[in-house]
C-alpha cells in the first residue's frame, strides 16, 4: 500500500515536471481577440486609481470595487507592470515614470504617452497638483507667512523638479536654481526650528509634499512641517474657508491633486501648479492595442466589453 | 600554602555564586521582557481589532460582528465611506490555501527528510541538510518575487496550455505553490530529527525479522516518527497561514466570494490586511487590526485542533 503511494507521488511529481517544461514553450506571438479581457487595478486607497479613474469618467469606481468588472485583479504599481509581461489578454494602469519596453503604454486618445506631452498638455490622461496658501496677512505669524512665500518660490526652482520627478510625478519645466533665489528669502537664513508651517490637502500629493518639505526644511532654518493631507477637498476649506480656516484643522499651504473649482476662487497669487500626474494604460507587447479613448477603458473597467473583440467591433 | 590555595578555591566558588545570582536576575529578566512583549502585541491587536466593532468610527457607525465573520464581499460601498467589511469568505479560503499546499509540501517534505536521515550517504545527506537549511532561511519576500516572477508565468502558460485562460496566473495554484515552497524546508528539517531520533534497535530488529529496508522506513522508522512528523506539519501549516508578502504578490486580490478553482484569483487575511495599509487611514486601517485578530484566532484554532489530532495518533517508540 505504502510503496504504492510512493509509486503514486513520483509519478505525479513526474508529470507536473514534464507539463511544466513542455507548457513553457508553448505560448506563442498570436493574438487571439476573442479571449476575455483580464482587469488589472489598483486597490481603493491607492491615489494613480483615483486619478486614472476619474480621468476616464469612472469616478464611481475610485474608491469603490462594486461596480468594477466581475473577476478583476487587484496588484500595485510594480505587480501591474510585471503581470503585463506575462497576461498576454490584460490591461492595468500605472504611473507614467514606471513605464518601460517590458510592456506596452497605449496612446490615449491618440496621443503619445511621453513626459513632453504631458507638459504640453495634449496627453488627457493626468490630473494637476496645485497648491494654494491663505491670504497675505491671514497666518499665525509674519514668520510662517515668509517660510511659505519662500516655499512657493521653491516649488519652481528646478531643486524641486527633481525632488517631483523622484516621487514619481512630472514637475513643470523650471531654469531657475534655489541658489539664484534664495537670496530673496531672508527668513531662510535665520533660525526657524522653533517655526511650525501646517501642510494638507490632496493625500495623493503626501508623498511628493513631503519629499518636497524634506529637502526644503533644512534650506530654510530647519522650520518644522507639519503633514495632515485629508483629501483635496480640504485643500481650499482648511486655508480659505472663513468658517474653517481658524480653526485647529488651518492649514497654511495646502495641496489639490486637481484643478480648484469655482467654489474654491482664491487671488492668483494664491494659487499655482506645481506638477502633473501622468496615468498610462499599459497591455501586453503581443496586444495589437496601441491606442484608447476614455470611452473604451470606462468599458473595459465597468463591465461593457469582456472580450478583447468588442474593442475592435466598437472602433 | 595549601590553605591559602583551598581559601582562594573557597573566594572563586563565592564570586561564583554572586555571578550565578546576577545570571540568573539578567537572564530572569530577559525572559520577562520578551515574554511581555507577546502579551504587548496580543493585546494592543485585541484593543485595537475590538475598536471598529465598539465605536461609531467617526460617523461610519459600529461594525456588525456577525456580518464581518460571515460575509462573503470584502467591503461593500466605497472605501472611507462604508462600514460593511466582511472576512467570512477570507477564512475559508486561507485554510484552503494552507491545507492545499501542505499536501504539496508534506508528502515532499517527509520524504525528503527520510532521504536525507536513512538513505542518502553521509556526504551527501549533508550537503542536503545545508541546502534545506538554507532554503529554510530565506526571507519570504524573495519566495514571493520568484512567485512573482516564474510561477506566476508557469501558472499562466499551464492554464493556457490546457485552453484555460486565468487571470495572468494570479491563482490559488499559484499562492499554494508559492506557499509549498517556503515550508518544504520547514516540514523537511523537522521530520528529519524525528527520524533520525528513532531507536536503532526497532529498525534492526525489523530488519532481522526479514522486512526490506523500504519496508522498514515506512512500516517502522516513519511510524515510530509520526509524532515529530506531525509536528513538523503543524509548523508548516502555521507558516502558511502567517504568511503575508510572497502570498499577496501572486493571489490577485480577490475582493468577494469564496472561490474553490484552482486557476481562480484568490485573497487571504493576510493579504487583505497588507493591501493598501500603507495609504489608508480611518476605519480601513482600524479593519486591519480586526482581520489581524481573526486571523489569530484561526491559528490558535488550527494549531488546538492539530495538536488535539497529534496527541491521538500518539508517539510511541520514539527515543526522548
Amino acid at each position: 500500500m505504502k510503496r504504492t503511494l510512493l509509486a503514486l507521488t513520483g509519478l505525479i511529481t513526474a508529470a507536473a515536471l514534464f507539463a511544466c517544461g513542455s507548457t513553457a514553450t508553448t505560448t506563442t506571438a498570436s493574438f487571439d481577440s476573442a479571449m476575455t479581457i483580464n482587469v488589472y487595478t489598483r486597490d481603493t486607497t491607492s491615489g494613480t486609481r483615483a486619478g486614472f479613474m476619474a480621468g476616464i469618467g469612472f469616478a464611481e469606481a475610485e474608491t469603490d470595487d462594486s461596480v468594477l468588472v466581475d473577476g478583476f485583479i487587484i496588484k500595485d504599481n510594480t505587480g501591474i507592470l510585471s503581470a503585463m509581461s506575462i497576461d498576454e489578454y490584460g490591461i492595468g494602469y500605472i504611473s507614467l515614470s514606471s513605464v518601460n519596453d517590458t510592456i506596452k503604454a497605449l496612446y490615449y486618445e491618440g496621443v503619445a504617452p511621453t513626459e513632453a506631452n504631458v507638459i504640453n498638455d495634449t496627453y488627457a490622461l493626468k490630473r494637476p497638483f496645485m497648491w494654494m496658501t491663505r491670504a497675505a496677512g491671514d497666518y499665525p505669524s509674519a514668520d510662517v507667512e515668509a517660510i511659505v512665500n519662500a516655499f512657493v518660490a521653491f516649488l519652481g526652482t528646478s531643486d524641486a523638479g527633481d525632488i517631483i520627478a523622484n516621487a514619481g510625478a512630472i514637475a513643470l519645466p523650471s531654469s531657475t536654481t534655489w541658489d539664484a533665489i534664495k537670496s530673496q528669502h531672508d527668513v531662510c537664513l535665520e533660525d526657524n526650528s522653533g517655526v511650525t508651517v501646517r501642510f494638507g490637502g490632496s493625500d495623493s500629493i503626501q508623498k511628493v509634499a513631503q519629499a518636497l518639505t524634506a529637502a526644503f526644511m533644512p534650506k530654510c532654518g530647519n522650520f518644522v512641517a507639519e503633514h495632515d493631507h485629508t483629501g483635496s477637498g480640504d485643500a481650499y476649506k482648511r486655508t480659505n474657508d472663513p468658517a474653517i480656516k481658524d480653526t485647529s484643522v488651518g492649514k497654511d499651504l495646502a495641496f489639490a491633486s486637481r484643478y480648484f473649482k469655482t467654489t474654491e476662487t482664491v487671488p492668483e497669487i494664491q494659487r499655482g501648479q506645481l506638477a502633473w500626474d501622468a496615468i498610462v494604460a499599459i497591455v501586453h507587447l503581443n496586444n495589437p492595442l496601441s491606442d484608447v479613448t476614455a470611452a473604451d477603458l470606462k468599458a473595459i473597467y465597468d463591465g461593457t466589453y469582456a472580450k478583447w473583440s468588442d474593442l475592435d467591433a466598437n472602433e | 600554602m595549601t590553605d591559602r590555595t583551598l581559601l582562594s578555591k573557597m573566594k572563586d566558588t563565592a564570586g561564583g555564586r554572586r555571578s550565578d545570582r546576577i545570571a540568573k536576575t539578567v537572564f530572569l529578566s530577559a525572559a520577562l521582557l520578551s515574554a511581555s512583549f507577546v502579551f504587548l502585541i496580543a493585546g494592543i491587536v485585541l484593543i485595537r481589532g475590538a475598536l471598529p466593532f465598539l465605536t461609531d468610527n467617526d460617523g461610519l457607525g459600529s461594525v456588525d460582528l456577525l456580518r464581518f465573520l460571515t460575509a462573503d464581499v470584502w467591503l461593500v460601498g466605497a472605501t472611507f465611506a462604508s462600514n460593511l467589511y466582511g472576512v467570512g469568505y477570507l477564512i475559508l479560503s486561507t485554510l484552503f490555501i494552507a491545507f492545499l499546499s501542505l499536501s504539496v509540501s508534506f508528502p515532499i517534505g517527509v520524504l525528503t527528510a527520510l532521504f536525507i536521515a536513512k538513505v542518502a550517504p553521509k556526504p551527501l545527506a549533508k550537503v542536503l541538510r545545508t541546502v534545506v537549511e538554507t532554503l529554510a532561511s530565506i526571507p519570504s519576500i524573495v519566495f514571493g518575487l520568484f512567485g512573482a516572477g516564474v510561477i506566476l508565468k508557469l501558472v499562466y502558460d499551464f492554464s493556457m496550455s490546457i485552453g484555460y485562460q486565468s487571470k495572468g496566473g494570479n491563482s490559488i495554484l499559484a499562492t499554494a505553490l508559492v506557499l509549498a515552497l517556503m515550508t518544504i524546508p520547514t516540514i523537511t528539517s523537522i521530520s528529519e530529527v524525528a527520524i533520525r531520533s528513532v531507536d536503532k534497535a526497532l529498525e534492526h530488529g525489523s530488519l532481522a525479522l526479514g522486512a526490506s529496508k523500504t519496508q522498514t522506513h515506512f512500516k517502522v522508522v516513519l511510524a515510530a516518527a509520526k509524532s515529530g512528523i506531525f509536528t513538523s506539519a503543524i509548523l508548516g501549516i502555521g507558516r502558511a497561514l502567517g504568511e503575508a508578502t510572497a502570498v499577496s504578490l501572486v493571489a490577485g486580490g480577490r475582493r468577494s466570494g469564496v472561490s474553490f478553482d484552482l486557476l481562480d484569483t484568490t485573497a487571504t487575511l493576510t493579504t487583505m490586511m497588507l493591501e493598501g495599509l500603507k495609504e489608508t487611514t480611518g476605519l480601513d486601517y482600524d479593519i486591519r487590526f480586526s482581520v489581524g485578530l481573526v486571523l489569530l484566532v484561526v491559528i490558535l484554532i488550527t494549531n488546538l485542533t492539530l495538536n488535539a489530532i497529534k496527541r491521538k495518533v500518539g508517539s510511541v517508540h520514539v527515543k526522548a
